[in-house]
């Protein structure tokens, strides 16, 4: 029973997580039975697919080593020293991983565009749709991947191995230097790699930025191609997207190869507190760096989607224009917002529950199953996580249309995607908590005269509730803003609030500031929604 | 080498005291144990010798120098202090081999090179490590690692060597050993060494004398043999027997 119910599971897993590329693979690469080189010849002469592929290693390449730069200090700064409020520091400067890029992307173009962006008075030069904004707006929100990555090894370091350094006289930059940052290394690199994955797989701040400014990168080409809507335009935005899953594979092996090569073991058995570098006459700098950058990097583009949400006229910048006519707008007098708010709110919490449920019960199973299986399991489940969202939702379309599946242009299919890339997620956060269950606790109720449903619902659940709710939030809250595969998959009627919002700022209504009313609205979800998880969860997850 | 001085040296974290105005000294050349309990504050005090803590009050002395009162403002960072210190951990860095990881004092102290070699060497062969300098740390038992961690404290001529339970994560036949090597070294030097322990007989077997605590303050501070004589109170009879 347990047996047939775990390869159903994975089935299911096969069916939603693996198939589809493979399908995608297959239908592009043959043709009547036969390898068709001639199209692969005609994409990669093609000038347009090149120059997409240079851009893309240009400007995620650049992102990961700005943000590298970026995050060293900061890590150093939240784990090293004595500086103050190091909590509310640490959450300002990891919110960006929460908040959907696109609207990281929008309050940029409201701040900096060369027509009437707000900061235009003060810095003429600012032109945020260039080779180099294009760069800057996306490591001030991947920059986060890594600067979570090296909190959390600078944590486990065993702080002897730090003041053994000091004893033999090396000052705190030596440390750092010579110390804390070889040990680090690995992860660093590993946080390089997963916001180097991430950044080539992003399309919102590409298409609005990127494209505005002429600068083509391999997702929104992809886009472009399938949006020719010719059977040539579908196969070449199938080989990009090849391409594209193949770059995201090198780099994952890559990572799992680093990952295997350098594993030090740095996890201390006594709880300990490193010891932290005093600033001094220092700490002031330091502050004003930490203030000037949250400025930059959260305040201004959050008080700039509030500015532009409050404008009656956008580009006008006197009191008398502010008031909530958008919101009135927005909110009352367009259909289009509750649906889509309807339809986001109904995916995210399916995509939440679903897997959810999937994730408790997937990681259940690994108990009873060999290891080589367990492994085949975590790596479908891995699979979706790791391909670039605009390739999963061209295979899912594909897909679904060849096997005849009504699904194409319904909200099935857009939960079915979000359930392949976020499953990732709950597996790993429930594996995480019945990995820390003791099996004496459960052999205990079952010595008590539990069946196997009591177990599971007076044992199991409360046990996991913090685990289970992390994993229904960790879902629930991108999934509610998710752009770059819904983008794809939506259909009339169809619309999520992050289409909408994409839509309204790239081909209507940029001057009613409509878009900057539901970014506003979904910072507001998104930003509550941390908030209770991480009182729920006890600070354990939430940023 | 050095003599320690505690003058009336107290410690708290918030509200918790954890070293009541505790005064003694440690005579130059001194091999001296911090005996008792885990939370009496043996492993405190020695921290506060290497400042890796800070007193609340009182001054610390190593040889003529004051190197913390805070009434004064006076803190001498750690890394100025000149010390030697054993970990329990080891504390030996994953990412270097055991040549430089001897050799990390000397290099901070921007020592030339080929001085570098020759004590690297030397002191590798005293604690009975000559020819592993190539071999990453990943690769020695815990025995062979607590030695490297030994020769790194020993290796720039530390005024005073601290040892924070050293021999804790090694098994008992491994540890009779150490404690003769270690009491064999520091005689050979006539080191001043300060050795934090909760086990009494490692304690009695290498010591000159023994500071006994409990609950942040001094019970008894004598030679094996006057604790033994006569001791200060219960507590301590207790605590030896």
């Amino acid at each position: 029973m347990k047996k047939i119910a775990l390869y159903f599971l994975l089935f299911i897993l096969f069916a939603v997580c693996v198939y589809p590329f493979l399908f995608l693979g297959e239908s592009f690469s043959f043709e009547n039975g036969h390898f068709d080189w001639a199209i692969y010849k005609r994409a990669f002469s093609s000038a347009m697919t090149l120059r997409s592929f240079n851009n893309t290693i240009i400007v995620c390449g650049s992102t990961v080593i700005l943000s590298t730069l970026l995050s060293l200090p900061l890590a150093w700064l939240f784990t090293r020293t004595d500086i103050p409020g190091k909590g509310i520091w640490r959450t300002i400067f990891c919110l960006p991983y929460a908040i959907p890029p696109f609207i990281g992307a929008i309050a940029w173009i409201y701040l900096a565009n060369p027509s009437n962006g707000i900061l235009l008075p003060i810095f003429p030069w600012l032109n945020i749709y260039s080779m180099t904004g294009l760069i800057f707006v996306m490591t001030v929100f991947f920059y986060t991947y890594i600067l979570i990555n090296l909190l959390t090894a600078m944590e486990k370091i065993d702080p002897s191995l730090e003041e053994a350094a000091r004893i033999s006289g090396a000052g705190s930059l030596q440390v750092f230097f010579r110390i804390t940052l070889p040990l680090v290394t690995p992860s660093l690199i590993s946080g390089m790699l997963l916001a180097f994955l991430s950044a080539i797989a992003s399309f919102g701040i590409p298409a609005l930025i990127g494209n505005a400014a002429g600068i083509t990168l391999m997702t929104t080409q992809i886009v472009l191609f399938q949006k020719m809507a010719s059977y040539t335009g579908l196969k070449l935005s199938g080989i990009l997207s090849l391409s594209l899953l193949a770059l995201a594979l090198v780099v994952f092996i890559l990572d799992y190869l680093i990952s295997r090569r350098f594993r030090f073991s740095l996890v201390t058995g006594k709880v300990a507190r490193p010891s932290l570098t005093e600033l001094g006459d220092k700490k002031k700098w330091a502050i004003l760096f930490l203030t000037l950058l949250a400025i930059v990097l959260f305040i201004l583009p959050v008080g700039a989607i509030l500015y532009a949400a409050l404008s009656r006229v956008q580009g006008e910048h006197a009191l008398a224009n502010m008031g909530l006519q958008n919101f009135h707008n927005i909110f009352l007098k367009t259909d289009e917002t509750w649906r889509a708010v309807k339809n986001s709110f109904i995916l995210a919490l399916g995509a939440g529950v679903l897997c959810t449920f999937f994730g408790y019960f997937l990681s259940q199973s690994g108990k009873s199953v060999s290891k080589p299986v367990n492994k085949i399991k975590e790596a479908f489940i891995a699979i979706p996580y790791a391909v670039p969202g605009t390739v999963l939702s061209l295979a899912l379309i594909l897909t679904t249309l060849s096997l005849k599946l009504p699904l194409y242009n319904t909200l099935g299919i857009i939960l079915l995607a979000y359930f392949a890339k976020f499953l990732n997620f709950s597996y790993r956060i429930v594996n995480d908590g019945i990995s820390q269950v003791d099996q004496s606790l459960i052999d205990a109720a079952h010595v008590a005269g539990a069946g196997s449903f009591q177990v599971f619902w007076r044992i199991w659940i409360p046990i996991l509730r913090p685990f289970l709710m992390a994993s229904f939030f960790l879902v629930f809250m991108p999934a509610f803003s998710e752009l770059t595969m819904t983008v794809l998959l939506t259909g009339p009627g169809n619309e999520s609030i992050g289409t909408l919002i994409f839509q309204m700022q790239e081909y209507g209504d940029a001057s009613g500031g409509g878009a900057a009313v539901l970014a506003f609205f979904v910072l507001l979800v998104i930003i509550g929604m941390n908030l209770i998880l991480k009182l729920a969860t006890k600070g354990k997850y939430g940023l | 080498m050095s003599a320690v001085e505690f003058k009336n040296v107290s410690k708290s974290y918030q509200d918790n005291l954890i070293l009541k105005n505790i005064s003694f000294k440690i005579n130059d050349g001194e091999f001296v144990s911090f005996l008792g309990p885990s939370g009496c504050g043996k492993t405190t005090s020695l921290r506060l010798v290497a400042g890796l803590e800070k007193n609340t009050s009182g001054e610390i002395h190593i040889g003529d120098e004051l190197i913390s009162q805070p009434e004064k403002n006076l803190f001498v960072p750690t890394k100025d202090r000149r010390l030697g210190m054993v970990f329990q951990s080891y504390a030996i860095w994953p990412h270097m081999n055991i040549f430089e990881n001897v050799a990390f004092p000397l290099r901070m102290a921007k020592k030339p090179e080929d001085e570098i070699r020759k004590s690297v060497e030397e002191v590798l062969k005293l604690v009975e490590l000559g020819g592993l300098s190539a071999r990453m740390p990943d690769t020695l038992s815990g025995g062979q690692q607590q030695r490297v961690a030994l020769a790194r404290g020993l290796v720039a001529r530390p005024r005073v060597l601290l040892l924070d339970e050293p021999l804790s994560n090694l098994d008992a036949k491994l540890r009779e050993k150490m404690r003769k090597d270690i009491r064999e070294i520091q005689q050979h030097f006539k080191m001043t060494c300060i050795y934090v322990t909760h086990d009494q007989v490692e304690a009695f077997s290498m010591s000159d004398r023994i500071m006994i605590m409990e609950k942040g303050n001094i019970l008894q501070f004598g030679t094996p043999q006057d604790i033994r004589a006569n001791p200060a109170n219960e507590f301590v009879r207790n605590f030896i027997s």
